[in-house]
């Protein structure tokens, strides 16, 4: 069988809708099937990243009808270095969430997993598509599914954390809707490759008018400010193994999609700037208010939004290096916000009231996911050797070059706050007294190794960042290089066929 | 009767189409209206559909042109390809109907699970989150 871009989609679709039939079969089939297929997606990633290195881009061409008619998948090294990223977590997360609920009774447990495999399918399909319809609508594939694992657990405040979610996520569907419209009516295709080669015939008031709706629907999944209302409450909300998608998963494929419609539909100055600013102010509100927050989960969130926050700066400045150091500070919030969420929501878990204070001298009890939880902690403020050092440290270079001062002190102070605020959880976590007599409950040895893993990953690049920079630069290279992504999708049949 | 309906289309065309666009404008303003504004949990789902319908009319709107037939190569038709309205918008709307279901669905089970818990369904006073 040859293993085509396709697979991401087909594979857990087909398995979704087999789950309830086989759940009939045996009750512990809709825990282990999404495993299965999610390791499958990693064999898929690890076969096209051999062809995107060989070629450059892979494509698939749906249903025979060629790019500027039909739906086309492309992956260029950009997206093949997500959807591996997205395949990987993924499988981890499901690792970690493979007993992590307490028996719950059998539909609730189905329902959970398929609606996080079609979560995880989702964000992969905004990332491959190359037809700027089909982005709408994984797009909404995700936000259906995102919604309904907020309101998961009934005795939270999940369903009013998810109608909050809804409410601005169906508005902004319906923008982005909306943006399509008039795109549409003004370059007459929906392939992202011809919109961007036709894009210089659109009169500039209404090419700008495209821009912020689409912005606007897309930032809500990147938790740009101040579209991010619904952020913190759905992570806080979600069940453990969600929130970790949500910063790991949901919002580089809402980034993704940011910079695929700015960089390659949208070439217009303006757009860069404005991604600075509106980068640099969701990374100041969002410190800021990470800074006041009692609850570990809802202080992670603000957090992951400054981070987003930091890569949108990265990539409006806009230089090969700006571009390079913001794909390495997309992997490594990926990696570092999935330990910290997987290991923080375990405390959480095991704490009196689910805030800061309460988890004080929990180590005692639990040393190693104290200990990963510190690491992640020190990886993402940014202290040398972990790996999260490296990417500030190349975004502060490529700032430098291009001689942004202002930038410059704004990022540092910001981690300065960062600093602030995780190392008073550390200090919590070890150097308080220990009040609690709880119960403790132990994770299960899978998500042991999924944390490890993580735990690992971190403390090799940051010993090796060269491991991965190559693959960025490259990355970045091509990004950049708009006419090759035109030229290859219109021009070329797949190179699989 | 069908050339009669033709002959009426014809002369009040561009009436039509503007009347076409601006009930989808207004439609969508009157969707705004009631998400910014309303208070009733469900009357901002319905506002959310209004919006909907707005964009979808505005989507068919667009696809449609005078005298156009059906985008099929039938007997009597082989020579219509200047004439055939773009099927794509209305390819297109389909599918957003079915999203746009899809979301309305999931809203009011959160409605009610929502008034389940809170004993009400006014915005303002369900507010246990907070930044």
């Amino acid at each position: 069988m040859v293993i085509t871009p396709i697979h991401y989609i087909f594979v857990p679709l087909v398995a979704a809708f087999a789950i309830p039939l086989l759940s009939k079969i045996n009750k512990e089939l809709p825990r282990i099937i999404p495993g299965f297929v999610l390791f499958y997606n990693i064999i898929i990633s690890i076969v096209l990243m051999q062809q995107v290195n060989e070629f450059g881009y892979v494509s698939e061409v749906i249903a025979g009808w060629k790019a500027p008619w039909g739906i086309n998948l492309i992956i260029t090294p950009f997206s093949g270095f997500l959807v591996s990223l997205i395949s990987v977590l993924g499988f981890l997360i499901w690792m970690y969430g493979y007993r992590f609920k307490q028996v719950i009774d059998r539909g609730e447990l189905r329902t959970y997993n398929i609606l996080q495999m079609m979560m995880i399918t989702g964000a992969i399909g905004i990332i491959i598509t190359g037809d700027i319809f089909n982005l709408f609508v994984f797009l909404e594939i995700v936000a259906i599914t995102a919604v309904s694992l907020t309101a998961f657990y009934r005795e939270r405040d999940g369903a009013e954390a998810g109608f909050k979610y809804l409410l601005i996520g169906g508005f902004a569907s319906s923008l982005i809707l909306l943006a399509i419209l008039i795109l549409y009516t003004q370059v007459g295709t929906l392939n992202m490759a011809e919109i961007a080669d036709r894009m210089h015939t659109v009169p500039s008031g209404i090419k700008a008018t495209i821009l912020i709706l689409f912005i606007v629907g897309f930032g809500i999944e990147a938790e740009l400010f101040p579209l991010n209302g619904w952020v913190p409450d759905a992570y806080s909300q979600a069940p453990g193994p969600t929130s970790t998608a949500f910063a790991g998963i949901v919002a580089k494929a809402g980034v993704y999609g940011l910079i695929r419609i700015i960089f390659t539909l949208f070439d217009i100055d303006g757009a860069y700037d404005f991604l600075i600013t509106a980068g640099l102010i969701t990374m100041i509100v969002a410190e800021a208010a990470a800074l006041k927050q009692t609850n570990l989960k809802r202080m992670l969130a603000y957090s992951s939004i400054g981070q987003m926050g930091l890569a949108l700066v990265a990539f409006g400045i806009g230089t090969k290096e700006a571009v390079f150091a913001a794909m390495f500070l997309l992997f490594n919030h990926a990696v570092i916000k999935s330990l910290l969420f997987m290991t923080g929501s375990i405390l959480m878990y095991n704490s009196k009231d689910k805030t800061i204070n309460s988890i004080k001298g929990i180590y005692k009890k639990l040393p190693i996911i104290s200990l990963l939880f510190a690491l992640g902690a020190f990886a993402i403020v940014g202290l040398p050797p972990f790996s999260g050092f490296w990417s500030k440290l190349y975004i502060l270079t490529a700032a430098a070059d291009k001689n942004m001062i202002f930038l410059i002190v704004t990022i540092l102070a910001v981690s300065i706050v960062e600093i602030v605020y995780y190392f008073r959880v550390i200090g919590k976590l070890y150097f308080a007294e220990d009040e609690n007599v709880i119960e403790i409950h132990k994770p299960t040895p899978q998500a042991f190794v999924a944390m490890a893993v993580l735990g690992v990953t971190i403390i090799v690049v940051g010993f090796n960042p060269d491991l991965v920079t190559g693959y960025f630069h490259n990355a970045a290279d091509i990004l950049l290089d708009k006419a090759s992504y035109i030229k290859y999708v219109l021009n070329v049949e797949s190179v699989i066929q | 009767m069908q050339e009669q309906f033709n002959e009426v289309f014809t002369k009040y065309h561009e009436v039509i189409t503007w009347g076409v666009y601006g009930t989808a404008i207004a439609l969508m303003l009157i969707g705004l209206y009631a998400i910014l504004i309303k208070k009733n949990l469900v009357k901002i789902i319905i506002g959310l559909t209004i919006m909907d319908a707005g964009i979808h009319l505005l989507f068919v709107g667009i696809g449609y042109i005078q005298n156009g037939t059906a985008p099929i190569f039938s007997p009597g038709y082989e020579n219509a390809a200047d004439r055939m309205v773009d099927p794509v918008p209305q390819a297109l709307v389909l599918t957003a109907i079915i999203i746009g279901f899809a979301i309305t669905a999931v809203a009011l089970s959160l409605v009610i699970r929502l008034y389940k818990h809170h004993h009400t369904a006014k915005i303002d006073q369900i507010k246990s989150l907070k930044w």
